[in-house]
């Protein structure tokens, strides 16, 4: 009984501080003190630097700060422009036209980014203004934007699944791989509905692009080609074995750099915002990760995961009814909490329950994405939705209905993942062995 | 009023230079790698490498926890923070950096005991680096510190004039 009302008490102090708005790191931190002191008789401060120093001078921590850095830095570059300009010419002849744009924009900046309100933003700067020009309904331009914007975190690079891949010890370089092959039907799914509706849709009526030589396409696109090739070189180094994440992260940085540079972005301005903010922001990440690694070890001591993987089991929950129960867990945490937050928060807990129910580490990840991204297009505080209202000055009511019809594919998404696990596995089943 | 004002500059002095610290860290963290791969490229090895960019990670880190914390860039549930009366909102920003101060604190207290600890028994690392390790724990010890500084810093001002002086720039790419 004493057992439970501490349980109780650890909870009620996640929550209040969590609720209060103390930052998520410190405030996972503050719990984890408390559940230590609650649960174990160790002397709490001296456990608490060991695990966090450990943590914090991970190897495998270093892909953090360089990706971010990597995305950092095209962000800041004319890439906006050259993403519409170069995108534009090829999508005017399907149905739905520029609308595709926007998601294949997102799909290829998701490449060089791991984060979607970057995509959000780099995408959207160019095309919000010139597809409105076009008259295309505004609700397909916002909501397109807002669901594939969410890209950014499952094509690797993808913060979220260095967070995930660091938490639980599984290999980067396979997460990523994992996300490569969802993320693509997830775009191919948003295109789907963007033609099927234009065809369906009475008020759909834009302005007929002027159409284009085939020569002209490729000049307008010439912008392009070196960002495809960094995507290129990034990815395929990790595929082919030749390095690991960090590495391929340090040649996105290098390759970002010469891209700036050729395209006389680069000078002392750009370089030392983008650093500087890939400083903060891997800082951000950096501090609630610290947090986590002490909250986890202090969740062990609690029983709690244990406790909550047998209570799964006597259920006997089938591995489905696990996942749905999973999955509506998330969409409300995500309703409070951003994705990296709730990943690091929940994985002590869930870890022990998944590999309980024998669900593979590596796919399970990718499910964890798009669950967490659907939350980045939820009211009440969908980081996407915020990062729009600012760009198009709508209500947050009308932004989150437009994202509705996304937030219903990212939803059928989660079961073709669950359908055809292979999506996720097959990939980094047929990994070149890499250096260690 | 002088003392204060020299004071202000010399702390918003610590908490940007530390963060400029933090990048030299990220700088240093892509040279090694760079350095490691051509090594292996050529067939030489560079024992330790790793190691050294674990270290430098910590010290990028917490250098910048500060700076970060200034800038707006850690996340935090503001649903409630929003809702609220100006005068209700004060009493919680007031709760939020006294709980985060002493927090901040209480973990460089026990920074200093680990760091001071490593130095008395002149601990070194298992890998191959060698290295005697209260050399980069410091940087962990010194950027914890500059936090608690910075935290005590805005929970005076939020005493003092009722709100903080955390200033967000723009989007935050965090997410």
């Amino acid at each position: 009984m004493e057992e439970l009302y501490a349980i109780i008490l650890f909870l009620f102090v996640l929550f209040l501080l969590l609720g209060t708005g103390v930052w998520v790191g410190l405030a996972l931190l503050g719990v984890a003190w408390v559940g230590m002191e609650l649960f174990t008789t160790r002397p709490v401060g001296d456990t608490m630097l060991t695990t966090i120093w450990s943590s914090s001078s991970s190897w495998t921590l270093t892909a953090l700060p360089l990706f971010i850095w990597m995305g950092e830095i095209l962000y800041r570059t004319r890439l906006s422009e050259d993403m519409f300009r170069g995108l534009s010419p090829w999508m005017a002849g399907l149905p739905g036209g520029l609308v595709h744009t926007n998601i294949v924009g997102c799909t290829v900046f998701a490449a060089v980014s791991g984060s979607s309100a970057a995509t959000l933003t780099t995408v959207g700067k160019m095309s919000i203004p010139e597809l409105r020009k076009r008259s295309y309904p505004e609700p397909m331009v916002i909501g397109t934007l807002a669901g594939a914007a969410t890209l950014g975190l499952m094509i690797p690079p993808s913060l979220t699944l260095i967070v995930y891949g660091v938490t639980i010890n599984e290999s980067i370089t396979k997460l990523f791989f994992a996300g490569i092959l969802p993320g693509l039907v997830l775009a191919s799914m948003f295109m789907a509905y963007v033609a099927i509706y234009s065809r369906v849709s009475s008020t759909w009526q834009p302005n007929p692009e002027p159409a284009m030589s085939f020569g002209e396409k490729l000049n307008n696109s010439r912008f392009l080609i070196p960002v495809i090739l960094l995507i290129t070189v990034v990815i395929g180094s990790m595929y082919l074995g030749y390095a690991t994440a960090t590495e391929a992260a340090a040649f996105g940085v290098i390759g970002g750099l010469l891209l700036a540079a050729g395209q006389g972005s680069l000078n002392w301005n750009t370089f030392s915002e983008s650093l500087m903010g890939a400083t903060r922001t891997s800082a951000m990440i950096a501090l609630i990760l610290a947090g986590a690694a002490f909250l986890s070890l202090s969740m062990g001591f609690t029983g709690l995961p244990r406790a909550l993987a047998d209570l799964i089991a006597q259920w006997e929950l089938s591995r489905f009814e696990l996942l749905m129960v999973l999955l509506v867990f998330y969409i409300i945490l995500g309703c409070f909490l951003d994705g990296i937050s709730s990943v690091v928060l929940t994985m002590a807990v869930v870890e022990p329950m998944i590999r309980q129910a024998g669900i593979d580490l590596i796919w399970f990840g990718i499910f964890i994405v798009v669950v967490v991204e659907m939350a980045q297009i939820t009211p009440p505080i969908g980081f996407n939705l915020f990062v729009l209202q600012g760009m198009t000055g709508h209500e947050m009511g009308f932004i989150a209905r437009a994202a509705i019809p996304m937030f219903l594919i990212m939803v059928l998404m989660v079961f073709v993942l669950i359908a055809f696990p292979e999506l996720a596995t097959w990939l980094p089943d047929n990994l070149r062995a890499g250096p260690g | 009023m002088t003392i204060l004002k020299g004071l202000r500059s010399v702390l918003d002095g610590l908490y940007f230079g530390a963060g400029v610290l933090a990048a030299m860290c990220l700088i240093a963290i892509l040279g090694l790698i760079i350095v490691q791969m051509l090594a292996r490229w050529t067939g030489e090895v560079f024992p330790g490498a790793p190691e050294y960019a674990g270290y430098f990670m910590a010290s990028a880190s917490f250098l910048a926890f500060a700076h970060a914390l200034n800038r707006g860039a850690h996340i935090r549930v503001s649903i409630l923070l929003n809702a609220v009366r100006p005068g209700v909102k004060r009493v919680i920003e007031t709760w939020c950096f006294a709980v985060a101060t002493a927090l901040g604190w209480y973990f460089v207290y026990y920074a200093w005991r680990f760091v001071k600890f490593s130095y008395d028994f002149g601990d070194i690392s298992q890998g191959q680096d060698k290295m005697l390790l209260w050399i980069p724990q410091s940087g962990m010890l010194i950027g914890a510190t500059i936090l608690a500084i910075a935290l005590t810093d805005q929970l005076i001002h939020v005493l003092s004039t009722g709100d903080h002086r955390i200033k967000t720039d723009s989007v935050g790419l965090g997410e």
